[in-house]
């Protein structure tokens, strides 16, 4: 039995409906009255409508509705017990978008919201007598393995004699899953006929010869640098490009959780305290006929994505202060959606404990469902027609209030020493997670005693599945009762799934069934080491680059102007900024927007996260996709300048920061791996150059489309370098916005002329001191680094934060230059710029001035308001 | 003796721990108890002399933002909370999320606990919005408005569902008791409707109330989160006041004085 109440709210063009089950009329007319509806506004019936609707939309049976739960806590509080429930929207009018991974129209009554199922049986797949033909045929479209990868585990299994499980299948394609094993990362390269060493041996090597501030890189969910009073900061960036290109919203949603539970599963748990949101789509005016078959339009994935991000951090409490949004058309089979998360820990949690015999394997957080099964191997895997019909069981919608109450406990059961190791579940859920931190000793796990979201898994789906917020725990035995005392306080579900055994195998059983007993060292080594080969293809360029005619008069380069600056790369992301929490903490000392109308746009946010102490963290990034594509070697060393200027630009010691390099690439094939042993060349140099380490990262080399047509679309390839830095007094630091009249403009760095700016690595660690230097002195009043859209824009946004204007002499070409490492930079008069400046190249560009005119001298001269309007417009359009 | 200050936590709160810091540098004793140790009576409320009500999206603001954990409070906590706010030296602040759970447990704004009188909605925007605003402090029978009244102050505002409305007798009734405390204003310090100076569209700009004792106050913006000059965004271009602090000072004062 279903009462249907349909709430009505004042002013809405929807109607809430809500399905309650096993009660009766009386008692659900109690909870409309005390729970869903409230008088002043709103106004409910009981199953009948209230108005004729054009159609009701729900979440699929199956997808978790995170409004479930509460309703049925509150309905407890209040004496009635449900025995499901559900909650969908009745729409007034058509225009509505629905996804249909997740929801649906809703045409008949559901006769109950109970989903039931039989247990799934277990199957044996007789890999032993397949042929390589039936081998690729098993693969395709689920394990994502290659041939010689499925002949590798044929041959282990002939050797065990026996057939394998599917859920020792599965194990096998998870683990060794682009996404889990980092295959092209791991392989010896071949490039242009020349061996050269691992990319990620590479990245290691360089990397740890910078290790003063390094706590630990590489070896945990997140890398962790020395901050101060014996606490460490950690950074995490990850992509969610494929669940992200199908469902924009869960992709985004469950894109952000994964990121904060890396934070949280780092050492012992950390505390996350900021996180970072970077997009890369096709222009939002793409032409329809231009979308590849099966993808969706990037205004709508923009705003989808948006709201994805926005609803997850916000509700998490975790302040998003820095990100981007980055245009090519070449995004347009597959979007790039990059999320960071930053946290903070105390260095003797910063380290995970080596688990012991008996040490009990526990899970903690959600229940687990069908959802996300495949996300791993899925999103190793290009991306094809199919991929939005054979992969929509990879997409799940996330629940924050379950990952917040999950991260309260952990962080209370990490102060009390409770916790030997916290592991994320992630890609590839408890096969990935219980699988890697069982290498050493061997595991045995029931996973019969997982709690389900609904009955009816197979065994080997609830080890594959990637339901969010849920992390395996290590715990001693005897820390087991103050720990699921601390969980039950918070609301939070503990599983004893099973213990650390001494086997070094993996031993699965679904209650008396086994249906893993895997050699660890198989299934962490047995993988086929690659070979690979690269190759420099050499391509027309693409018409990126035309050399633009150089305007001639006042009305051309104010066209121009206005043209750059509402350019997506480099308009205006104030509509998008304010949708997200960045004041959640009190932490932000140096907020992503300052000046006289709070308008102006900053490099990068300064955070103080313990809120007694005056030290800080800085985060930034920087990546150029178009510059990527053109020379991967310069493009990537660009990326590397302007994270490390955005660092410095606000007050950092570029000495004391540490990476985290993301490769977001085409699928590798020989001219892909080409341009990726090129951008890892080049964090290596810079890494050299700089002195600092790379201490995390990751690669997500699968961002090819092809069409049925055989059409290919690969993205530009992007590194993605983010920057967390630390600084002894978050006061020491300085805003974009003007402070002064008649000051002085002055531009330090040296500025290269090329279409990709080859920035000279020798001389800007000389600019960085320099700009360091004039900040820890107090006099530099204000400073902005030049990317996107040249030293116009960088002045330009300057004005909007200062609300004033600047008359400076500019050569022509000088005026849209784009070299990162450059920066504008105000100063109280020439005579402190030259005394400052003096190892640094730098030219005084002119003064700043009351009235609101940019002007340039000889060149134009153009109003700020009416430069503003055209900047602000893009996103106020979307998003206000 | 330092007040005790008894911060809520439930599933969602996330503002719990700067709400602590600021009553801890106003001259608190705060400590942050999860309303399941209320519930289960290993904290009592009867031992604080504060209840503070943190931002955030308590059991993710489902259905209504704040209902659940009203809900909560309503069922198992009520009659604590009727003797907590008998005594003359108590005080409760409810912030963002905080605020609407308290006009849905009815405290705010007639202290009728189970009796919802007025309601925070969706804001006319439509979405969610993190914006400083300025505020004007108006003269009122909050008793932690000292020193503030007839000012203009500058608060961090974060919501989704924050625009305040009742019915037309409902506000005659709020505005003639003087139980409006805070309300959205321009730069001249003027009650504004223009947003996003009036960042959700709230009926006569209305910002905070307060109960009739003066001793219940509920507010969108966030004092908590400017208690440090730094946390101002244009610190750097010049003398800045910090106007949480004073809120937060003064709520300590008040049950200081009344012992």
């Amino acid at each position: 039995m279903i009462q249907k109440v349909r709430v009505q709210t004042a002013g809405m063009s929807t109607i809430k409906v809500y399905r309650l089950e096993g009660i009766s009329v009386k008692e659900a007319k109690v909870l409309a009255e005390k729970l869903l509806c409230e008088e002043i506004n709103q106004k409910y019936t009981i199953n009948k409508p209230i108005v004729s609707a054009v159609f009701e939309i729900a979440y699929k049976p199956g997808v978790m509705n995170p409004e479930v739960a509460s309703i049925i806590k509150a309905s407890e509080d209040l004496g009635i017990k449900l025995l499901a429930c559900d909650s969908s929207k009745e729409y007034l009018d058509k225009k509505v978008s629905l996804n249909f991974l997740t929801e649906y129209i809703v045409k008949e009554e559901p006769v109950t919201l109970l989903i039931g199922g039989k247990e799934g049986k277990i199957q044996i797949i007789p890999i032993r007598n397949m042929v390589d033909g039936s081998l690729m045929e098993a693969s395709k479209d689920k394990l994502f393995l290659s041939l010689e990868e499925m002949r590798a585990i044929q041959k282990y299994f002939q050797s065990m004699d026996r057939d394998p499980t599917d859920l020792e299948l599965e194990t096998l394609a998870q683990t060794w899953s682009e996404h889990s094993g980092h295959k092209t990362f791991k392989a010896k390269l071949i490039v242009d006929g020349i061996e050269k060493k691992p990319l990620i041996e590479r990245i290691k090597n360089e990397a740890l010869k910078h290790s003063k501030n390094i706590v630990s890189a590489f070896e945990d969910n997140s890398g962790v640098m020395d901050f101060y009073d014996g606490f460490g900061i950690c950074g995490k960036v990850e992509t969610h490009n494929a669940p992200s290109a199908i469902e924009p919203y869960g992709g985004a949603m469950t894109g952000s959780g994964g990121v904060f539970r890396d934070i949280a599963a780092t050492g012992q748990g950390a505390k996350n305290i900021a996180s970072t949101d970077i997009f890369c789509f096709a222009p939002l005016d793409l032409p329809e006929e231009k979308l590849p078959k099966g993808c969706l339009p990037p205004e709508y994935l923009l705003k989808k994505v948006v709201s994805g991000v926005r609803d997850y951090g916000n509700r998490m409490g975790i302040p998003t202060n820095n990100g981007s949004v980055h245009f090519h058309q070449d995004f347009r089979a597959k979007p790039s959606v990059i999320v960071g998360a930053y946290g903070i820990i105390p260095k003797k949690y910063a380290k995970k404990g080596r688990p012991k015999l008996g040490d009990l394997i526990i899970c903690v957080g959600g229940r687990t469902g069908r959802d996300g099964i495949h996300g791993a191997t899925f999103s190793s895997g290009e991306m094809t027609e199919r991929t939005i019909e054979v992969n929509s069981s990879a997409v799940q919608i996330g629940n924050a209030i379950e990952e917040k109450r999950m991260f309260d406990a952990l962080l209370e059961a990490r102060d009390k020493d409770l916790i030997r190791m916290v592991q994320d579940c992630g890609g590839g859920g408890f096969s990935s997670a219980i699988g890697e931190i069982g290498e050493d000793l061997g595991v045995s796990v029931d996973i019969k005693k997982a709690p389900l979201k609904y009955q009816g898994l197979s065994p080997w789906e609830i080890w594959m599945s990637e339901s969010q917020e849920r992390m395996i725990v290590v715990l001693d035995p005897k820390n087991l009762k103050s720990f699921e005392n601390i969980c039950k306080k918070y609301n939070t579900e503990v599983t004893v799934l099973g213990k650390f055994d001494g086997s070094k195998k993996l031993k699965v059983t679904f209650g008396k069934k086994i249906v893993s007993d895997l050699d660890m060292k198989f299934l962490h080594h047995g993988l086929p080491k690659r070979v690979l080969k690269a190759k420099r293809e050499f391509r027309v360029q693409n018409s990126e680059f035309r050399i633009p005619e150089t305007p001639k008069n006042q009305k051309e380069w104010a066209s121009i102007l206005e043209k750059v600056l509402s350019h997506g790369n480099v308009c205006s992301k104030e509509p998008i900024v304010r949708l997200y929490d960045h004041s959640v903490q009190g932490t932000c000392d140096l907020q992503p927007y300052s000046g006289k109308n709070l308008d102006g746009p900053n490099d990068s946010p300064v955070l103080r996260p313990l809120l007694d102490k005056k030290y800080g963290l800085v985060i930034s990034h920087g990546l150029n996709p178009v510059f990527n594509n053109v020379d991967p070697y310069w493009g990537s060393i660009w990326a590397c300048a302007e994270a490390l200027s955005n660092f410095v630009a606000v007050g950092g010691d570029y000495k004391n920061a540490a990476l985290v390099n993301n490769y977001i690439w085409p699928f590798p094939d020989e001219e892909s791996l080409w341009s990726l042993d090129k951008s890892v060349t080049a964090v290596c140099d810079f890494m050299k150059a700089f002195k600092i380490p790379v201490i995390s990262g990751k690669d997500s080399l699968s961002s090819t489309y092809r069409g049925v047509d055989g059409q290919v679309i690969k993205i530009p390839p992007v590194l993605c370098m983010s920057v967390l830095g630390k600084i002894k007094d978050t006061t020491k630091t300085v805003t974009s916005d003007f402070k002064k009249i008649d000051s002085t403009i002055v531009l330090i760095g040296k500025m290269e002329g090329s279409n990709v700016p080859k920035v000279d690595m020798k001389i800007l660690p000389k600019t960085f001191d320099a700009i360091y230097y004039g900040i820890q002195n107090n006099k530099i009043l204000s400073c902005h680094d030049v990317s996107e859209g040249g030293v116009i824009s960088a002045v330009f946004e300057m004005c909007v934060g200062g609300s004033c204007g600047v008359k400076i002499s500019l050569e022509k070409d000088k005026v849209f230059n784009e070299t990162a490492g450059t920066f504008i930079v105000e100063v109280e008069n020439e005579k402190i710029a030259k005394k400052l400046f003096q190892n640094a190249p730098f030219i005084i560009l002119g003064e700043t001035q009351k009235e609101p005119v940019v002007k340039v001298e000889g060149l134009f001269s153009v109003d700020v308001s009416k430069l503003k309007k055209a900047w602000q417009e893009p996103m106020r359009r979307l998003f206000s | 003796m330092k007040p005790k200050v008894l911060v809520l936590k439930a599933d969602g709160i996330n503002r719990d721990e700067e709400m602590a810091y600021a009553f801890k540098i106003a001259g608190g004793d705060p400590k942050i108890v999860h309303v399941n140790e209320l519930r289960n009576g290993r904290e009592r409320l009867s031992n604080y002399n504060i209840l503070a009500l943190p931002g955030g999206f308590a059991y993710g603001d489902d259905i209504v933002s704040g209902k659940i954990l009203a809900i909560e409070l309503i069922s198992f906590l009520g009659n604590e909370m009727k003797k907590f706010i008998k005594r003359e030296d108590t005080a409760i602040i409810g912030v963002c999320n905080g605020f609407q759970v308290l006009v849905r447990t009815g405290l705010l704004p007639f202290r009728k606990i189970g009796q919802m009188q007025v309601t925070l909605t969706n804001n006319d925007s439509g979405h969610f919005e993190c914006r400083w605003v300025n505020l004007k402090v108006e003269k009122s029978k909050c008793k932690f408005s000292e020193g503030l009244i007839g000012s203009k102050i500058f608060y961090p505002i974060a919501h989704g569902e924050g625009k305040f409305i009742t019915d037309a007798e409902t506000l005659k009734e709020i505005e003639d008791q003087g139980l409006v405390v805070f309300r959205y204003s321009d730069e001249k310090g003027n009650p504004t409707m223009e947003y996003p100076k009036n960042p959700n569209g709230a009926l006569n700009s209305i910002a905070g109330i307060c109960d009739v004792s003066g001793r219940i106050l509920g507010l969108m913006p966030h004092p908590e989160c400017f208690v440090r000059k730094e946390q101002h965004p244009n610190f750097r271009r010049g003398k800045v006041k910090v106007d949480g602090l004073p809120l937060i000072e003064n709520i300590i004062k008040f049950v200081k004085g009344a012992k």
